[in-house]
């Protein structure tokens, strides 16, 4: 349930961006997760839901993109996308490996009016 | 592009520098509910007790029972009751800092709140984190919590004494090293006090190396 708290620090800068940015309503929420972060989309939203209850952002839509995981290999230089958890380089077999994706919590966007 | 768990993130920042420039070693403890965790913490206080300073943060969802069963290894403990929270993060240890002399610690171990999922994604200011495991959880569980098995600097791999449960040793360490390759794996039983050695040694060489 570590939705619940990253919902409600999102739910906190985007009503500080709709303050700041003088938003009479906030539309659309941007957001990318990284797949390694293991957020469920829909608890998600519905812990976002409750943390924007009767603001400027109650009916803003929340759009989420899920980032792949992707590594960097220290032994040959190349990157790939890891499948199924198997965190091996699919060109060389080293374990030597950077993650490149997959650990994102980021905001993209937020639209208002 | 901003990141949602920045105040989190700054907060850990601020707590590792703080604990850097008092030479304290941070240990994150993380696992499921049951597996080991306080136990290991007392094997743990029993052997290196008298070599290094020690503090201890208990997180717990409800009640101190956890901080009670460490109570006689006289060392400063402070529980953190997250009342529903399934994991600490960086604000609730920044918060029960000030309770230790941090000038007479060596080393802090934090108890997570039992978790294989949350805990991993909140940075509390750790030195490093520690996965705990258990055999009667299945040997599936690299696999399925990977970001853990990434992260921690060791593995510990508790009731290996246990007969009676389908854990296939090699199949848990086929999808461990999937995951992390090179991740160092202890496999040990704390009831029965089996494969510490080996811990201790690696406990002591990070404290020591830190």
């Amino acid at each position: 349930m570590h939705e619940l708290k990253v919902a409600e620090d999102l739910s906190v800068i985007v009503l500080e961006a709709a303050k700041n940015g003088k938003l009479g309503k906030v539309s659309k929420v941007n957001i990318l997760f990284g797949q390694l972060i293991q957020i469920v989309p829909d608890i998600f939203e519905f812990a976002f839901r409750e943390c924007v209850r009767e603001t400027v952002a109650e009916n803003a839509e929340i759009d989420i993109e899920i980032i792949p995981v992707k590594m960097k290999c220290r032994g040959c230089g190349k990157d790939f996308r890891v499948m199924e958890n198997r965190f091996v380089c699919e060109y060389c077999g080293s374990t030597d490996l950077e993650i490149i994706s997959g650990k994102e919590l980021f905001i993209k966007s937020i639209e208002g009016e | 592009m901003k990141n949602i768990l920045d105040r989190n993130q700054n907060k850990a920042n601020e707590v590792r520098s703080l604990l850097k420039s008092k030479k304290v070693v941070m240990v994150n403890l993380i696992s499921s509910p049951g597996a080991g965790k306080t136990t290991l913490l007392e094997r743990t206080l029993e052997e290196i007790g008298s070599k290094f300073r020690i503090g201890i943060i208990e997180g717990d969802i409800t009640t101190d029972r956890d901080a009670r069963r460490l109570q006689k290894f006289n060392v400063p403990i402070v529980v953190i009751n997250t009342e529903g929270g399934c994991h600490l993060d960086s604000h609730s240890i920044s918060k029960v800092l000030p309770s230790f002399n941090l000038d007479d610690l060596d080393v802090l171990f934090v108890e997570n709140v039992g978790n294989l999922i949350c805990p991993s994604q909140f940075d509390l200011g750790e030195t490093f984190k520690l996965a705990v495991v258990s055999t009667t959880e299945g040997d599936d569980k690299p696999g399925k919590y990977p970001m853990l098995f990434r992260e921690a600097r060791a593995v510990l791999l508790n009731k290996t004494d246990i007969p009676y449960t389908n854990f296939k040793l090699e199949s848990f360490k086929t999808d461990l090293r999937n995951i992390n390759a090179s991740v160092p794996l202890f496999e040990i039983s704390c009831t029965k006090s089996d494969g510490l050695k080996g811990w201790f040694d690696w406990i002591e060489g990070q404290i020591f190396n830190e």
